[in-house]
């Protein structure tokens, strides 16, 4: 249960990050918070020649709202996140979730973007961004561009970025103060992997719904028809029936449909409370 | 490249940082964890290794006063920092009155899962001083105890609490 060994490369610039990771294309892993990249290394699921780290690189740490969006850096911890929002109340969604990310000892170490990059389908973070239509910045030597949560995640721990673009910044957009939100989650312990999650965001528009811990990655559905309690809960057992559910070892397709259900009904007692 | 910045992995330099007060510093790769430079330190080997990939909490520490998993940081990214492990807590061979309480509930059989669970409930205990039961079991969740004696430690935190806010009163 040790890393085999790397090179280390703490540079003070994203500039000599993004080089460094160009230059050793493939073998080498951006290391921000490290909660899913140490136990990766440490189980020798990977072993990169080296390791880029972004934990002294200025400017990566803020938290700020521009243009109706929350914008998070590429080295906000989880925890930050959270205390930062205990009275943002345009933010419903992330306050909601976060609480369910890992144990509070993991939050104080894990990033936002890095757990967005790691692309879990049960993460709260990638459904929180893809429930929200957010996007990341991404950057590498060719520059700097946005891709939408809805194009970032691809395939179980997979996301669309090329192997030497860094997510540098996350960006949440704000609900609007009339939005209400529900979220619910089971796992086996609190803290745990979700083994199914629902999330319901309700403004004006809309009903925006998504499930985690279902697919190979989080799902989201607009229902810019169902604005009645009623009608959301006969779409979310129509999704529940008719959607490819996954299974693991510890729970059948069977249940994650049934938690799916009674889920929702939580969401949806919450939304609308 | 900033090549003041890089280590090769056969590198082994010097890593600085303050361990319960006192200027701890060793020798290590790039790829020594947190844990493992504890553990070398003379006289600091309480912070248990675990299952060493973040799920159980053995060697939960406190880094710059949060707790978290010292398998789950590297030594060099805590150059600087300040650490603080079981081995803080007992001033001059007299236990603190929360492992006095550990010890009076039975709130450890093995001990294995101890110095960490002591780490998060020290935490808890600071940050929020008339915990409820409840948050008391949730910040004991982020912790794994093979005897299974959860009910000991939460009666001990509880114990400690009520304790501490009566002398202050």
């Amino acid at each position: 249960m040790k890393s085999a060994a790397f090179d280390f490369y703490r540079p003070s610039t994203l500039t000599d990050a993004c080089k460094f990771l160009s230059d050793h294309q493939g073998d080498c892993r951006v290391l921000a918070g490290g909660q899913t990249l140490i136990p990766t290394l440490a189980m020798r699921m990977a072993s990169p020649g080296s390791l880029v780290d972004l934990s002294l690189i200025d400017g990566l740490q803020a938290i700020r709202y521009a243009n109706g969006e929350l914008i998070v850096g590429a080295m906000v911890r989880q925890s930050g996140l959270e205390r930062a929002l205990k009275h943002q109340a345009h933010q419903p969604v992330l306050s909601a979730v976060l609480p369910w990310v890992a144990h509070p000892p993991i939050r104080n170490r894990g990033t936002v973007c890095g757990s967005l990059a790691h692309a879990d389908p049960s993460a709260e973070l990638a459904l929180a961004l893809l429930t929200l239509e957010g996007r990341v910045l991404v950057q590498s030597t060719r520059g700097q561009r946005f891709v939408s949560a809805k194009d970032l995640f691809v395939g179980t721990l997979q996301t669309s970025l090329e192997p030497d673009e860094i997510i540098v910044q996350a960006h949440f957009p704000m609900l609007d103060s009339s939005a209400a939100v529900g979220f619910s989650e089971f796992g086996y312990r609190h803290g745990d992997f979700a083994v199914a999650s629902v999330l319901l965001v309700r403004d004006p528009r809309g009903v925006r719904l998504g499930f985690g811990g279902v697919d190979d990655v989080p799902l989201a559905f607009d229902m810019t028809d169902a604005f009645h309690p009623a009608a959301v809960k006969e779409r979310i057992l129509e999704l529940a029936r008719d959607l490819d559910v996954r299974s693991d070892p510890n729970t059948s397709s069977e249940f994650r449909r049934h938690l799916l259900c009674s889920l929702g009904d939580q969401a949806i007692a919450q939304a609308w409370a | 490249m900033d090549t003041k910045r890089y280590m090769n992995k056969n590198d082994r330099p010097l890593c600085v940082m303050t361990v319960n007060g006192t200027r701890r510093q060793a020798e290590c790769e790039p790829r020594t964890t947190l844990l493992d430079f504890l553990r070398a330190q003379p006289g600091l080997t309480g912070t248990h290794a675990g299952c060493e990939h973040g799920v159980c909490g053995a060697c939960t520490v406190l880094l710059n006063g949060e707790p978290a998993r010292s398998c789950l940081a590297f030594a060099h990214q805590c150059a600087g920092l300040s650490v603080e492990t079981v081995e803080g807590m007992a001033t001059g061979g007299m236990l603190t009155d929360l492992q006095q309480a550990f010890s009076r509930h039975h709130a450890l059989q093995c001990g294995f899962c101890t110095p960490g669970v002591l780490i998060t409930a020290e935490h808890l205990l600071r940050k929020c001083p008339d915990p409820t039961e409840q948050q008391v079991r949730e910040a004991l969740s982020a912790h794994l105890c093979r005897c299974t004696g959860y009910t000991g430690m939460v009666q001990a935190i509880l114990d400690v609490a009520r304790a501490r806010s009566a002398k202050q009163r």
